[in-house]
């Protein structure tokens, strides 16, 4: 059979292997067998489409989601969602996740024993405007020590979770701080071996972002690979 | 556009600590119970050890019964449901069996949803394909399941029909529970 669905060539070579023993709950979970490649079908080359009402007023701003004001260095994350041809994804979902100042997960599983914040949970959500853009005002996270090698310390990260216009566009990925001592030591960031690569994931601190007497700014775009055709060519 | 392509960003794990962030939208059904057509798709990720794996993520994306996605769909189908996997690894969701789309060469293929898995341990995520195994005909005739001559690797990307219920499990190695999951990439 030569349907031309199988391909050789992936979209993109350059995310990170499944195996990677530097990085160690990759051993029983990172798949032993090379992904076959395949053309997309229909389904995978539409995606979800998600409404404006599922976001609700401060889900984008993680610090306005209690009572009281989360303790730490208050940050704006803003950026532009794009795919690879440059064209902005447009009312699309964008979500986050993130530790706390202290580096500590509201999550019952992590036993890190920084405290916890009352006034912080770490988790938000908003949908990019016409021209792509997302924008959360959040408390920026500390790093964390984790079990994966003796004295293993994450840096300081935000992950984020996006959608584009295909299936499969889907991406989970993690945005890191620029100037971070952690990040070359960091197994799950150097799983991407080309250094140039990785440094999409760094943000970029950015004046135009920051409120004077409030908030300092971080500016980080995202580019979706995968394939996008245009409606019309559905 | 110009002919200047972005460079892409990559992956990196969800992490084991992602609940408070994405439970959210992981309790929505794609039909409701009692819907015409209703099917009850569940089952359970394994890793490498045979071990379910309590910390998963996993999303479906599918065609409505006539092959149709929104905007061309009726109000408040959305095709999508996204799952965090119970403390045994377990996943379930109500939905349709999808109708029948073209791949990228026009033709026709069986009836399928797409599925994609997230995990603490996986750096990028597995992308496969949930067929139905009582659609023999459709399936016998599927471009893709055509292209499949490890017929291992193709059982695994059949739902068995169990209890009145499509069982999919999603292994993540080889394992005692079974062959590794066939899993995808895609290329233009
Ligand atoms: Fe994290």
């Amino acid at each position: 059979m030569a349907s031309g669905i199988i391909l050789a060539k992936p979209q993109t070579e350059e995310d990170p292997p499944y195996n990677h023993p530097q990085y160690k709950s990759t051993a029983l979970r990172g798949p032993n067998r090379s992904p076959l490649i395949i053309r997309p079908g229909l389904t995978e080359l539409h995606g979800p489409v998600f409404g404006e009402s599922r976001i609700r007023p401060n889900d984008n701003d993680l610090t306005a989601q209690h009572p009281g004001e989360p303790i730490g260095e208050k940050i704006v994350v803003s950026g532009q969602l794009m795919d690879s041809d440059g064209r902005p994804i447009r009312n699309q979902l964008v979500e986050i996740w993130q530790a706390n100042s202290c580096g500590r997960y509201a999550h019952a599983l992590d036993d890190h024993p920084a405290p916890l914040d009352p006034n912080f949970t770490g988790g938000g959500r908003t949908m990019t405007d016409n021209e792509g853009r997302y924008r959360f005002t959040t408390i920026k996270p500390a790093a964390y020590p984790w079990g994966n090698h003796p004295n293993a310390w994450r840096p300081a990260h935000i992950h984020f979770s996006l959608y584009g216009t295909a299936f499969t566009q889907r991406l989970i990925t993690q945005m890191y701080f620029p100037g971070d001592p952690l990040i070359d030591s960091d197994p799950i960031a150097n799983s991407i071996r080309d250094k140039k690569v990785l440094a999409r994931l760094v943000s970029a601190f950015d004046w135009d972002l920051t409120i004077p007497g409030t908030a300092l700014g971080y500016r980080w775009d995202i580019v979706l690979g995968g394939s996008n055709p245009t409606p019309e060519a559905i | 556009m110009n002919g200047t392509k972005m460079g892409v960003t990559p992956s990196q794990t969800i992490g084991p600590f992602f609940k408070f962030g994405t439970e959210w939208m992981a309790s929505e059904d794609i039909v409701s119970q009692g819907a015409s057509g209703a099917i009850v798709l569940q089952g359970t990720v394994y890793d490498g050890a045979g071990d379910p794996v309590p910390d998963a993520m996993l999303e479906v994306w599918q065609a409505d019964q006539v092959g149709k996605f929104p905007p061309d769909t009726t109000e408040g189908w959305t095709g999508f449901a996204r799952r965090l996997t119970d403390a045994d690894g377990r996943y379930v969701i109500r939905t349709v069996k999808p109708g029948r789309v073209p791949d990228a060469t026009g033709e026709l293929q069986a009836p399928h949803i797409a599925m994609v898995v997230f995990a603490r341990g996986l750096l990028k995520p597995v992308f496969t394909r949930v067929y139905f195994s009582d659609e023999s005909d459709a399936n016998a005739s599927d471009p893709l399941l055509a292209e499949l001559e490890d017929s291992q690797a193709r059982s695994t990307l059949l739902a068995a029909l169990e209890d009145g219920r499509y069982r999919f499990d999603i292994r993540l190695q080889e394992s005692s529970r079974g062959p590794e999951t066939q899993f995808f990439a895609f290329g233009e």
